[in-house]
């Protein structure tokens, strides 16, 4: 009666050591809803690769209303990608934490900010880059580097930098970065990056061997075998209708003979909700709007699959269940039986999750 | 210190010359005697002036754009200002508004300032490692804080990096190889240099290699052996009178600015040399050998003679000048490497040449018409 994540263990452990050894400084993501997996989890497979002896000694997590759900299940440190704000979650930081948690400043002021509340606060300073988000400019950077060195305080843990998603090769910008971090008089140090290619790594570290490589990586770790995980709805229900009868909330009514199937997974699980994909042509974008305009046009194709084929939503999703319209011709499955269902990880909250 | 209250004039070249004499030292290329070893440009020698005195200076070569009126305003390994400032907008700005005053349609400028250093050692590492193509691949001994400071402030004052992509660029090379002098002796400078110098250079002695020094009367010996040189390795040669404005200009500046070196076997001559030294710094700048006779050494002879003659001088460095950013086995450059990092001492990287465009339209047609070339 759920919508069902479930994992193919062996094979999901062995891609996760697979990336941990092929990434030295590895920084597992466990955010938002935990890539589908939950934070806890994620959170616990972290440690059980520092068990298995890879220098998996960090992890990062979103936000600071994160962390106390990960804080029990690793015992490492924690960095914060958010930057530190003097207001909100940051300051109720629990004192048991202050000395695993490592801080991003984007704003030097903050910077004066923190080191005044926690002296010994860990921290990374974020370089601000082509995504313009957070962080310090290459002269911001200097001023900062200056204030550090007068201020005897905290602790520098290095320097992130949040790059675009790639388009192309981030190496020229990533040099220029590096530049201004060493004009700040910050090298060598830690640098914590994101998104670059295990190519652009290499490059990277043979061209900045005197600096230490810390690659923050999320999707490609948690989902990076998607043949090892496999979403499944439950069929609920199943009514056979005539052309014209009327069913559901809205009262529409069937275009031809066929069944209805009331199946487990709707809007409370992210089903039928449009996650922006980075995809934007213009099929795309018609294809979103499409869907959101579900009763103008009939019905449209849902992402549940029944023996191999994407069938249509018969109405828009209800909050836990979904109906689909299956027209006469093919197999109408059994109550009970499972379909499969194709979801976006970082969107949908699932009943379950079952590693074997 | 602000550098706001600067301003940029023309100098005299006595002003310019005193300026130079009062660094310890300065690429020769702006001295204001190498404007008179390029007598095809206009030259301008550009002061910087705080309350009445000379606080930074500039050759500016203007090399014109076909058929129109305009110039790249060029200052090679320049300009002389201070570096270190955290205000290189205060420096630049004047000097961009005086060269476009002077019909400039951009700048291109070299900073004398080091980014990274490398050990011959870790040269030598990446030169047998199969996996590096690139000194650029080889972690440096030393990144240079001041040197990044002046590449970021170039980036924020919308400087453009003229990109160096393998071999020489035209412009002066970014990457150049030194022996460090200060506080060595002859000694220390041997023992610094691989097995094969040491030998090759005993052995020069041993079998009567003589070196000496000559004058401009002996411009033609050393031209001979570099045409022939030329003719040997596949390279146009510069004529004769090239070498002779060169060496009259630099010669009339100070007396021991510029040297022709020759090594001489049994009478028949075997290498000869051009070195060049400012205050403390001393250049290998051009070389020539012969064909016969290589087993006595004459370029390894003639080389340390050089360097002994800069360690006497005074000099803090003894430049080799260019080498290429190349650290494949298999291209040709690697044996100028080679022969150079044999020497010890380190390989250095500058900031590279940087384009300041003051006429966008005339810039963009100069650039494509450099690219196509």
């Amino acid at each position: 009666m759920a919508l069902t994540l479930t994992v193919d263990g062996d094979r999901w452990r062995q891609h996760l050591r697979a990336v941990a050894e092929a990434t030295p400084g590895l920084v597992p993501v466990c955010k938002g809803n935990g890539y589908g997996f939950g934070l806890g989890r994620l959170a616990r497979r972290a440690g059980w690769l520092r068990d298995q002896g890879f220098d998996v000694d960090t992890i990062a997590v979103g936000t600071y209303e994160e962390l106390p759900e990960v804080a029990q299940r690793y015992s490492g440190d924690l960095l914060v990608l958010t930057p530190w704000r003097p207001f909100g979650a940051a300051l109720e930081l629990p004192a048991e934490l202050s000395g695993r948690v490592v801080h991003t400043v984007s704003r030097e002021q903050d910077l004066v900010d923190l080191l005044g509340r926690q002296p010994g606060a860990r921290f990374v300073l974020e370089h601000l880059t082509s995504m313009l988000r957070h962080g310090m400019t290459g002269r911001q950077l200097r001023t900062a580097a200056d204030h550090l060195a007068g201020a005897r305080a905290g602790r520098l843990e290095g320097i992130a930098l949040h790059l675009p998603l790639a388009q192309g090769s981030h190496l020229g910008e990533v040099h220029r970065l590096l530049n201004d971090v060493v004009a700040a008089g910050l090298a060598p140090t830690t640098i914590w990056v994101s998104h670059l290619t295990p190519e652009e790594l290499a490059t990277l570290r043979a061209s900045y061997a005197d600096f230490r490589i810390r690659p923050r990586i999320g999707t490609d770790l948690w989902l990076g075998d998607r043949g090892a995980l496999r979403v499944t709805a439950t069929v609920l229900d199943v009514h056979e209708v005539d052309r014209g009868d009327v069913f559901g909330y809205r009262g529409r009514t069937a275009p031809k003979a066929g069944h209805l199937l009331v199946v487990s997974g709707g809007t409370a699980h992210g089903i039928g909700l449009e996650s922006p994909t980075g995809d934007s042509s213009l099929k795309a974008r018609a294809a979103t709007l499409a869907r959101g305009g579900l009763d103008a046009v009939g019905f449209v194709r849902s992402p549940f699959t029944i023996d191999g084929k994407q069938r249509l939503f018969a109405e828009p999703p209800h909050m836990q269940a979904s109906m689909l319209f299956l027209p006469h011709g093919p197999r109408v499955p059994q109550v009970g039986e499972e379909v499969e269902v194709r979801v976006r990880y970082t969107a949908t909250g699932f009943d379950r999750v079952l590693v074997s | 210190m602000t550098a706001s209250d600067l301003t940029v004039r023309t100098l005299t070249p006595a002003e310019h010359l005193d300026f130079v004499r009062r660094q310890a030292s300065v690429s020769f290329l702006q001295t204001p005697a190498w404007a008179k070893a390029k007598p095809e440009w206009r030259a301008e020698s550009l002061g910087w002036v705080r309350g009445g005195e000379v606080v930074g200076a500039a050759l500016v070569l203007y090399r014109q754009l076909p058929k129109v009126k305009r110039y790249l305003a060029y200052l090679p390994e320049g300009p002389v200002i201070d570096w270190d400032t955290d205000d290189l907008a205060g420096w630049l700005a004047p000097m961009a508004a005086h060269l476009k005053q002077q019909g400039a349609f951009g700048v291109r400028m070299g900073p004398p300032v080091i980014t990274r250093r490398w050990s011959a050692a870790q040269v030598k590492e990446g030169i047998a490692d199969p996996e590096v193509h690139r000194l650029d691949q080889v972690a440096p001994l030393e990144r240079s804080e001041a040197g990044a400071r002046v590449v970021a402030q170039l980036q924020e004052l919308g400087w453009r990096p003229q990109a160096v992509d393998g071999g020489f660029a035209a412009g002066q090379p970014q990457h150049n190889f030194w022996i460090p002098l200060a506080g060595r002796t002859e000694d220390d400078v041997l023992k610094g240099m691989n097995q094969q110098w040491r030998r090759n250079i005993k052995k020069a002695t041993k079998v009567g290699v003589e070196v000496s020094a000559g004058t401009d009367a002996d411009l033609k010996a050393f031209h001979d052996l570099y045409v022939h040189t030329a003719e040997r390795d596949g390279f146009t040669p510069r004529p004769l009178a090239y070498f002779q404005a060169m060496y009259d200009a630099l010669a009339a500046e100070e007396p021991d600015r510029i040297r022709v070196w020759f090594a001489r076997h049994e009478g028949d001559l075997v290498a000869s040399t051009i070195a060049i030294r400012v205050g403390t710094h001393a250049w290998y700048s051009y070389g020539a050998s012969s064909t016969e006779k290589r087993d006595v050494r004459g370029s390894n002879a003639v080389q340390w003679a050089m360097i002994r003659d800069a360690l006497a001088a005074g000099a803090d460095v003894y430049d080799l000048r260019g080498i290429t950013d190349t650290l494949d086995s298999d291209d040709p450059h690697v044996g100028l490497i080679q022969f150079k990092v044999g020497t010890g001492g380190e390989a250095v990287e500058y900031a590279g040449e940087w384009d300041l465009p003051l006429n966008g339209l005339l810039y963009k047609a100069f650039d494509t018409y450099m690219r196509r070339r």
